[in-house]
């Protein structure tokens, strides 16, 4: 990220350039960025992207579904700062190799997402429906999610999100929920994004967690080669047949 | 606009004594499409179909929805009739009233009408958006693979080459045969096995169509009906073989017991197998004791091998006739059927002795100074008495081979617990997977006689050779498709198909999923894993099923009272 | 007060399911007039989306049902479909609602006294817990 006339923004360079002003402290999505970049890299070479842990995990998403070459992608570690932390809840900041900035742990809980979960299921719903309400359906979350990968998204469409109009409804979020639950690296862009000011990390966080839980997968986990959800990759398949067949 | 005609069966009082049919036609002329709302009598019946295709002409409608019993039986049957009128056959959607409706709320007629009415909605729904479907078709190599060079693989292999079919005979071991090989005379007549076996090796031999696979291994299979790749491991090297259809004969080992009886620690116990080498060597067999039942009928092996009493019985002949004596231990002889019947009661009057034991106290085997005892509670005497034999025979089951769960995974074809093999229908297809084109005989799939194995071996060989002779497979269109400039290539549906019919391609410069038309089954797994919508079932569109699920809202939630 | 009468979608696959559907009906199994089963080839193709779809639009509940686990027609598909449902049921509960509204089972086809316990003991939960909260909720 490189400061311009004030303002902060991405910013590529290419070998003995010379970066300028840059930023570290600016949480940005670069790899949603690298991911429109990837197609037109017809040259064969290499592109390094300053990858914060996130960043790391969301390139592991896309490694796995070969949207990009392992050995093409160069990551220079950045740590998050305190601050950056704070507001991602983020449980995992630090890369596998820190380049640039000073490790710091991570936080174990999302106040919100306890204070939830102590709700009865009545006020969790009233407390959504509040939040989703605001929704104006400007994809802002899906725009800038590192890990959407389609080009036109299918909650624009009527075939499962029946309603028309603004907002959305339920089945909208619920669905977005479903589709991040085996990609989502929680790294918090939709929620910076959301005009609205959803809390749309701490959804993801939620369902993160019962994933772990069932699963024991995070996304971002190079281990499993493939979308947990489609894969049956080192699973048994032993089954319950039914007797009476 | 679609011209919908929605036909609703009474099938006599199975659905009319219930679900009232004319509140349900004048419902189903409300709904939008609907040109026309008509019921019959009997809808299957020749008067009920002839009706349908008249006011299919009449009305030139071209969706048909028929509301009556269920579509697994039924289906193909009004298909016809829509083609015979010149309606697509995909292009009928059938509403089940009769299972899933009349029968299971009998005492609720009315609830039952109401919901006869949500369903003929959601069936009108789904029909306005079906779409013509033409079935695909798919060359066939014409070759057969026959898994396994026993007598059923051998039989088999000897059909399909008199029909003129080029056929890879696969065995693992270096010589045909298989437990034939060990066998010295077949029940109930006591032919000669090795006569029978070299007349059947001599036949495939000396056909030019016959490819014979020694000491080799299936490795690989991958296709589908029509067109499977097995890659062969013969001899450690590896064979790419191409096939149309494909027969599984592997048939089944004896069980060798695990010291039973003092079988290894006793001189002269020897199982069934054993003794048939004894007596193809022509030795005199002596005093012999055959012991049925030895690890099989309990628990663990529940099963009855149904070959080893009728192996008993014509081996205690044999000794009789050889000047020995003969007793055979059992729990029950089991030799139904009319050629079995005769060679039980001829052996009884050529004097084979017979006693009953019970599972709880099995006989004890020990051993004497010259020979061996036998010592059995005789139930009909109600005694424990001593038997003395030079042999001890136990008759050991057949079990499923070890490999027999490998060749499953490679072929993907069931097992029971057993590890046998399982056809598709006990009763309706006996010799097939429900895997297209694979197809089972002899005693891989069950202990089977000589002769049960080759009547399979020729029924499995005239099945497999249907596809090849016609030439090609139809396929259903309920194969996937995929919208390409929906497709982001993120792969998920590549990885949960469950017959790799999805690959990932470079179409007019973007990566896109592309399906394998003939390769695909039309499970739509790829459809639930597609992010995007991308993916569609045909038949059974996202779009379709949706609008099924709207309809269902509006008929029970917003218009309900 | 009129008694609280669930709608329920099922989805059935036409191997076992739908079979065993068949079978209770053949059987003359009683079972209350809420469920609607939709035929499908395999649990499997069952999108998360349609419950989705179904549950915001104020269905009550959803069924699922397939093939035993090692019993799809597809040999695999099922193992997917018990992977993915329980995903749904968990976002439900983290947005509010009771997961129970959502469920998957297994009903071979030679099984129809499972399918009428199935629904009989689905649609008794169902009405237990009362209107989907998301009929009224109607942005
Ligand atoms: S419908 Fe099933 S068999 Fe066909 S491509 Fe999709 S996953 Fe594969
Ligand atoms: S799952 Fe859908 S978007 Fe992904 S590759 Fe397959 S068809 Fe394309
Ligand atoms: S066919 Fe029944 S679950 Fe797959």
């Amino acid at each position: 990220m490189r400061e311009e006339h004030g303002n902060v923004g991405p910013v590529m360079i290419s070998k003995g350039e010379d970066p300028g002003d840059v930023r570290t402290d600016v949480p940005y999505q670069l790899i949603t960025i690298l991911s429109n970049l990837y197609p037109w890299m017809t040259d064969g070479k290499k592109i390094a992207v300053v990858t914060r842990k996130c960043d790391e995990k969301a390139l592991a998403e896309f490694f796995k579904r070969g949207y990009f070459a392992r050995d093409r992608v160069i990551q220079i570690g950045l740590a998050c700062n305190r601050e950056q932390i704070r507001q991602c809840r983020c449980s995992d900041p630090v890369p596998s190799v820190v380049d640039i900035g000073e490790p710091h742990g991570g936080l174990d809980t999302d106040a919100l997402s306890e204070k939830l979960m102590a709700m009865s299921s009545e006020e969790r719903l009233r407390f959504w429906e509040y939040q989703f309400r605001k929704c104006n359906k400007c994809f802002a979350c899906t725009t800038n999610c590192p890990v959407c990968f389609c080009d036109e998204c299918v909650l624009e469409e009527r075939t499962f999100v029946p309603e028309r109009g603004v907002p959305p409804g339920m089945s909208f979020h619920m669905i977005r929920a479903y589709h991040l639950s085996d990609k989502c690296i929680e790294c918090g862009e939709c929620e910076r994004s959301c005009p609205a000011g959803i809390p749309l990390l701490t959804l993801r966080k939620l369902v993160a967690r019962d994933f772990k839980e069932m699963y024991g997968f995070s996304p971002g986990d190079e281990k499993t080669v493939s979308p947990l959800l489609t894969t049956l990759e080192g699973e048994s398949l032993d089954g319950d047949e039914c007797d009476e067949c | 606009m679609p011209r919908i005609g929605v036909f609703i069966c009474h099938c006599g009082h199975n659905i009319a004594s219930t679900v009232s049919v004319e509140e349900v036609v004048r419902f189903a002329s409300t709904l939008p499409g609907v040109i026309v709302a008509d019921h019959n009598l009997y809808s299957c019946s020749e008067e009920g179909l002839d009706s349908i295709r008249k006011s299919i002409e009449q009305n030139k409608l071209d969706r048909v929805v028929v509301a009556a019993c269920t579509p697994r039986t039924h289906e193909p049957l009004f298909r016809s009739v829509c083609e015979q009128a010149g309606v697509n056959k995909y292009l009928f959607e059938f509403v089940n009233i009769r299972e899933h409706c009349s029968w299971i709320h009998a005492k609720e007629p009315a609830n039952a009408t109401e919901k006869a009415k949500r369903l003929v909605a959601m069936g009108v729904s789904k029909a306005a958006l079906l779409e013509p479907q033409t079935e695909g078709e798919s060359s066939v190599t014409p070759t057969a693979l026959v898994i396994g060079g026993g007598l059923a693989g051998l039989r088999a292999t000897a059909s399909l080459v008199a029909q003129g079919i080029d056929t890879h005979l696969v065995e693992k071991e270096s010589r045909l045969g298989g437990l034939l090989n060990d066998i010295s005379a077949l029940a109930p007549y006591s032919e000669d096995a090795s006569t029978l076996l070299k007349e059947l090796v001599d036949e495939v031999k000396a056909s030019n169509k016959a490819h014979i696979h020694l000491n080799t291994k299936l490795q690989g299979v991958t296709g589908f009906v029509g067109n499977f790749n097995v890659v062969l491991n013969e001899a450690g090297k590896e064979k790419e073989v191409r096939a149309g259809a494909i027969i599984v004969a592997t048939g089944a080992r004896d069980f060798i017991p695990t010291g039973e009886y003092g079988y290894g620690s006793v001189p002269g116990v020897i199982t069934q197998l054993e003794f048939e080498r004894v007596l193809k060597t022509g030795e005199k067999p002596g005093r012999v004791v055959f012991i049925q039942c030895v690890g099989s009928r309990q628990p663990g092996r529940e099963y009855c091998s149904r070959i080893c009493c009728n192996t008993s019985l014509k081996n205690a002949l044999k000794v009789v006739e050889a000047g020995g004596t003969a007793t055979i231990v059992h729990r029950d002889i089991m030799s139904s059927g009319t050629v079995w019947e005769e060679l039980y009661r001829n052996a009884s009057e050529k004097g084979v002795q017979f006693i009953r034991y019970m599972l709880s106290d099995p006989p004890r085997i020990h051993k004497k100074a010259t020979g061996i005892a036998a010592e059995v509670y005789d139930e009909a005497l109600g005694e424990r008495i001593e038997v003395d034999a030079d042999r001890v025979v136990l008759a050991t089951p057949l079990v499923s081979r070890v490999d027999s769960a490998e060749v499953g995974k490679l072929l993907k074809v069931p097992r029971d617990k057993h590890g046998f093999f399982l056809e598709a229908h006990v009763k309706l297809r006996p010799v097939e997977f429900a895997t297209d084109g694979v197809f089972i005989c002899g005693s891989a799939r069950w202990p089977s006689s000589a002769k049960e194995t080759m009547s399979q071996a020729l029924g499995a060989a005239a099945k497999a050779a249907i596809p090849i002779k016609r030439g090609k497979v139809v396929i259903e269109a309920i194969t996937a498709w995929v919208d390409a400039d929906k497709c982001a290539a993120c792969g998920n549906c590549v990885v949960s198909c469950p017959y790799e019919a999805i690959e990932i391609v470079e179409q007019d410069g973007k990566r896109v999923a592309k399906v394998n038309e003939t390769q695909c089954k039309g499970c739509g797994a790829c459809v639930a894993a597609c992010p995007n919508d991308a993916m569609q079932q045909r038949g059974f569109t996202t779009r379709q099923l949706g609008a099924m699920i709207d309809s269902l809202v509006k008929h029970a939630l917003e218009e309900s009272p | 007060m009129t008694e609280f009468k669930p709608t329920i979608l099922a989805f059935c696959c036409n191997w076992c399911s739908y079979a065993g559907a068949d079978l209770a009906g053949v059987s003359r199994l009683q079972m209350p007039p809420n469920v609607h089963v939709v035929r499908v080839m395999c649990s499997a193709s069952v999108k998360p989306e349609y419950v989705m779809k179904a549950i915001s639009q104020g269905i009550d509940g959803v069924l699922v049902l397939g093939c035993h686990v090692g019993d799809c027609h597809y040999m695999t598909g099922n193992h997917r479909t018990a992977k993915r449902m329980p995903v749904v049921q968990k976002i439900l509960k983290d947005i509010g609602l009771n997961e129970k509204r959502v469920r998957l089972d297994w009903v071979s086809a030679a099984e129809g006294e499972k399918f009428q316990k199935v629904i009989v003991d689905f649609v008794d939960e169902v009405a237990k817990l009362g209107p989907n909260p998301l009929k009224e909720v109607r942005f």
